[in-house]
């Protein structure tokens, strides 16, 4: 949370999808941060304590894949919240940390902010900003 | 011959049988001495058949079958302990690859009892496992391509997916943005599709799944109110072919955008039903509101991409489209009579 505003970090490997990701976030009236993996991802993570979400793709170059970095984020943080979003849906989705959403790609916007103003106000009920 | 045969002459007949068989056999006394092999037995592992009678099985060749599990099967199999069915034995021998072996061992039972004769039946089964492996190699291989390619075309569409609302957000028009929403679900139509594909088998798509999925997809992005209108999908279980069904579905996803663009403008509720049956080569698919009805005269929308698509897409499903005053509301039916067009029915392919 910043200002009031909640905080959203987007991982996605590809520009475009990563930059659209970023704009409906910014669209949905909470605050952007981006990653290109999950090691810049966790750098930001142990940088700020602000995060309320983390908004990740599966597929990605690095160390850890989206799964095992949804995994590791809720052993360390376990209170952000998590969505994971993936072009291969069925054998995903069930390798995910418990409460966290799962979208196949192409992933709706609507769907996607819909998914993040629930699991924000799910135990934060003044925190959520609405687009 | 230099060795001692056997103390008992086997009838001709017998002898005659095992040479001939066409399965690797050895003939075997109780001592495990080869009394006779298959022609068949000889050319496999070659050996000499000159060779072989009176020979202990384990001095065969050059000691390659002097196995210890499989002398004291046979010798199990001699006393009746154990009969081997089956058994799974490697075939070593200097320079050359190890052979995979099925062998199966029985007493030879010809009321003689007290003469115990042993058949060895032998099946050398490396170049079918060979292959059985090569084949479900083939067929990993294949589906974690065929995943890979799902999977591409996932993220493709995301891509185009991510610049159409990009810049959806980013215009002033709402007509321009109106046009970009309805590109967007067109790309979202043809993605459900895709994953509907990725499940089904045999490139047939279930349409029940597909549509509902659709049309989910289709209320969740443009009804803000999802408590005053609704998307009520009934389907029969047909299923159709993978080109049939795109067509379907933009003609869904286009019908589905203009009733919920303007079938209710001030409406405190309203319900849009698709339904779609078939009978045989016969299919209706039905796309009804009860809002407002069609606006007559001036007021008539004019026809934009939507309807073209819809047209040009009926047309190629060789389709009637009729348009009818539901009320209150239009109904749009499109119907196929005769032959379907590269369409199945599961009810009539079962």
């Amino acid at each position: 949370m910043n200002n009031g505003r909640a905080v959203v970090l987007v991982i996605e490997d590809n520009t475009i999808v990563r930059m659209g990701a970023v704009d409906l976030v910014l669209a949905a009236g909470y605050e952007a941060l981006e990653a290109r993996d999950a090691d810049e991802a966790i750098r930001i993570l142990e940088s700020r304590s602000d995060i309320d979400l983390v908004f990740t793709d599966v597929q990605m170059p690095g160390t850890m894949d989206g799964i095992k970095l949804a995994h590791y984020i809720r052993d360390r943080w376990p209170p952000v919240k998590l969505i994971v979003a993936s072009g291969n849906d069925i054998l995903e989705e069930s390798s995910l940390p418990g409460g966290s959403s799962f979208f196949p790609k192409p992933y709706d916007d609507s769907a996607i902010t819909d998914a993040m103003a629930r699991l924000l106000a799910s135990d934060n009920p003044k925190g959520t900003a609405t687009g | 011959m230099t060795n001692r045969p056997t103390e008992f002459f086997e009838a001709a007949s017998t002898l005659a049988v095992v040479v001939s068989s066409n399965e690797p056999l050895l003939f075997l006394s109780e001592d495990q001495r080869v009394i006779a092999a298959s022609a068949s037995f000889c050319r496999a592992f070659d050996i000499d058949p000159a060779t072989v009678p009176g020979k202990r099985l384990d001095a065969l060749g050059n000691g390659e079958w002097a196995m210890p599990t499989l002398a004291s099967l046979l010798k199990a199999t001699a006393s009746g302990k154990a009969q081997i069915s089956a058994y799974e034995i490697d075939l070593k021998r200097p320079d050359q690859k190890t052979r995979q072996l099925v062998v199966h061992a029985r007493t030879l039972d010809d009321g003689d009892k007290d003469h115990v004769r042993l058949l060895l039946a032998v099946t050398d089964v490396t170049d079918a496992r060979a292959e059985t492996r090569l084949n479900n190699d083939l067929v990993r291989d294949n589906a974690m391509l065929m995943q890979e390619v799902q999977h591409r075309v996932a993220n493709s569409l995301q891509i185009i997916a991510s610049v159409l609302m990009q810049s959806a957000r980013r215009v002033q028009s709402e007509e321009v943005r109106g046009h970009l929403h309805n590109a967007h679900h067109r790309v979202m139509s043809i993605a459900a599709l895709q994953r509907q594909l990725s499940t089904s088998k045999g490139g047939n798509v279930e349409l029940k799944t597909y549509l509902t999925q659709l049309c989910q997809s289709l209320g969740a992005s443009m009804i803000a109110e999802p408590d005053r209108l609704s998307i009520a999908v009934t389907v029969d279980d047909s299923a159709v072919d993978a080109d049939v069904s795109v067509s379907l579905g933009l003609i869904v996803t286009e019908l589905v955008i203009n009733a919920l663009k303007h079938a209710f403008p001030d409406q405190p509720s309203g319900t849009i039903a698709i339904d779609y049956r078939s009978d045989g080569g016969d299919w209706t698919l039905s796309v009804s509101d009860n809002g407002i009805g069609m606006p007559e005269g001036s007021d008539a929308p004019k026809a934009g991409l939507g309807s073209g698509i819809v047209e040009a897409l009926v047309k190629n499903l060789q389709g009637e489209i009729r348009m009818s005053d539901a009320d209150p509301g239009t109904a749009v039916t499109i119907a196929h009579r005769g032959p379907p067009v590269r369409h199945a029915d599961l009810s009539t392919a079962v």
